[in-house]
This record gives structure tokens, C-alpha cells and sequence, in this order.
């Protein structure tokens, strides 16, 4: 069986997914769920590719240092399959271990132009209708900052019209209030005492 | 997006919500108004990849003649002194020369990583924890 062939080019940056659709799920010929192999490719840079377990890891490790290195944290990465360090504020040093013994790591360097291009493959992978695949739970998680915005917003609305009610009722009610004078009252007791 | 932005004069009036500028008025910025001033900067950055990866792509190689990098720091640096207020600190840091670079890299590079259809809310997401 002829296997499918998708490519994902962002300027310097191609990846190439093959792999098969899974019939037995109604999906159409030229879908892919079923990745038997993936290829990086980086202009002037070594060939990366690998099996479909190593894909999913690869694509957090960079979303997840991009992250890191955008809001300002220390842009550091490491796990047993790939390792991204920033050599400084424009180079980014890659280190990818093979899971073969007596092989040795491969380490890239690439800039920030680099990096750009490979994340922005990897989102069109991810956006992608004809890739069935399980998405990188690091893109749309919404930070705690902006849950805490959302919900500011509706505990506002939620608890905005009964208090505004509350202070009308008062200012309303405050006009009608009968304050109690100390001195009237002896005033009216002596009349009463005097007759 | 009409609703919100219905010409270019609200996008100019929503300008000046930024404190950073001359002409700052506190207008209290709504979410929706918010939320349409991103999806346009995505637009924009997804129009303007080619040019933010070549100005990204300058500043790489420390022997390569830079001249992207220096006419994009100079056009920069002439618009910061033209529309923005000069006396705020914040605005200080951004002239100067030896801090500005990584602001700078790091705007063009998450502009550049908020191109795809999801951009909207990646850039959402780097603002608010920013």
C-alpha cells in the first residue's frame, strides 16, 4: 500500500509527515493518523527524524522553551530525548540523543530566524485536518493569569447587580429614616408630667 | 471586527490607550476592542513574516554586515522619539542602545511565532504573562 506523503514548508524549514489513514475509522485517502516516520528538514543543518513517539516530545520541548524564552524565564530545556539551550540572545543550541546505545548526540545550532520557521511547522501540523494527531497540550493552554482575568469578569457580573441594588434600596430608604432625638423626647415627657 | 474597529479613527483612538505615547488618553480600553487589536497584529505579523525572519536573521551572524538590523533600529528608534513620550523611563529604556536588542528581538520573535491560524490566542496568551 502506497503510503501518504504531507509537507510542511515555513521558509528555511520543511517537515515532511508520512503515514497512513485508518480506514477502519472512515477517514479519506489522503489522511494520515497512522505516522510510521517524520523528517525535519533545517536548511544547511542535518536531517532530523525519527518515529512517531519522538515527534510529540520534539514539538513540546519547543513550544515549551519558546515560551520560556519569550516571557522571560530561563530559557532552559531538558529531557532524555532532546536538550535547547540559548547560547545567547540570537543562537539556540539543539541536542538531540538518540535512544540507540553508542550513538552520538546530534547538537544544531540555529538561530532565532531558525527556530520561528520550525515552530511555525509544527503549528501547521497541529492545525492541519488531513494529520490526525495528538495535539500538544503547551499551545492552548491559557495561563493562570488570563483564567484569573476571565473569571474577575464574571464574578463582576455576578455579584455587580444585587450590590448595586442593595446601595439603591439604601440611599432610597435613607430619606424616610427617623433619627431618634434625645432631647425632643424629654421635652415631650415633661408635658406630660406637668398635666 | 466592524462593530468594533468601524474605521481607521477608532484603531487611532484605541492608539492612545498606550501610556507610553505623547497623546495618551486613559479611555479604559474594553476586552472586545482589546481582543480586535490582536487579531489585527496577528494579521499584520503573518503579512510582514518574510520581513520580521530577514530583520531576526540579521542580527544571527556577528560577522554578516547587519545593515537590516541598524536601518530597522534607526527607523525604530526615529518613531519612538516622534510619537512617544520621551521623559517616562520606560521609553528611555527603549533608546537606549545597549538594552534595546533584546526588547526588540524578543517582540519581532513573538510576533513571528503568532502567525498561524491559532496566533490569536498564543499572542493573547504571551501578553497576559508578559
Amino acid at each position: 500500500m502506497i503510503q501518504n506523503r504531507l509537507l510542511f514548508h515555513q521558509s528555511s524549514v520543511t517537515l515532511e509527515i508520512i503515514g497512513l489513514p485508518d480506514f477502519s475509522n472512515n477517514e479519506y485517502q489522503d489522511q494520515i493518523s497512522i505516522i510510521s516516520q517524520w523528517k525535519l528538514t533545517i536548511i544547511d543543518k542535518p536531517l532530523i527524524e525519527g518515529k512517531l513517539e519522538h515527534l510529540g516530545p520534539i514539538m513540546d520541548a519547543f513550544y515549551i522553551y519558546s515560551n520560556l524564552l519569550i516571557n522571560n524565564e530561563t530559557p532552559i530545556y531538558e529531557s532524555k530525548l532532546i536538550d535547547i539551550k540559548a547560547d545567547n540572545l540570537y543562537i539556540h543550541n539543539i541536542v538531540l540523543k538518540s535512544s540507540k546505545p553508542d550513538v552520538k548526540p546530534l547538537i544544531i545550532k540555529i538561530g532565532n530566524s531558525l527556530l520561528s520557521d520550525t515552530i511555525n511547522c509544527f503549528d501547521q501540523l497541529n492545525e492541519s485536518s488531513k494529520v490526525r494527531i495528538k495535539k500538544s497540550s503547551f499551545i492552548n493552554n491559557i495561563p493562570k493569569k488570563i483564567r484569573f482575568g476571565l473569571t474577575k469578569f464574571k464574578i463582576l457580573n455576578f455579584f455587580l447587580p444585587p450590590i448595586i441594588s442593595i446601595c439603591s434600596l439604601i440611599l432610597f430608604s435613607s430619606t424616610f429614616i427617623y433619627f431618634y432625638n434625645p432631647i425632643n423626647d424629654k421635652e415631650k415627657n415633661e408635658l406630660i408630667n406637668t398635666k | 471586527m466592524n462593530d468594533v474597529l468601524p474605521n481607521k479613527i477608532t484603531i487611532w483612538k484605541l492608539r492612545n490607550n498606550n501610556p507610553l505615547r505623547k497623546s495618551y488618553m486613559n479611555n479604559n480600553i474594553k476586552l472586545e476592542e482589546f481582543d480586535a487589536l490582536i487579531k489585527i497584529t496577528v494579521e499584520m505579523s503573518r503579512y510582514l513574516y518574510p520581513y520580521m525572519r530577514e530583520i531576526l536573521q540579521s542580527k544571527e551572524d556577528p560577522e554578516q554586515n547587519s545593515v537590516i538590523w541598524n536601518d530597522f533600529n534607526q527607523r525604530f528608534i526615529e518613531l519612538i522619539n516622534e510619537r512617544f513620550n520621551l521623559h517616562s523611563v520606560r521609553v528611555k529604556k527603549l533608546l537606549n542602545l545597549t538594552v534595546n536588542d533584546e526588547i526588540l528581538i524578543k517582540s519581532l520573535l513573538t510576533l513571528s511565532l503568532c502567525i498561524s491560524n491559532q496566533g490569536y490566542q498564543k499572542l493573547k496568551n504571551f501578553l497576559f504573562n508578559y
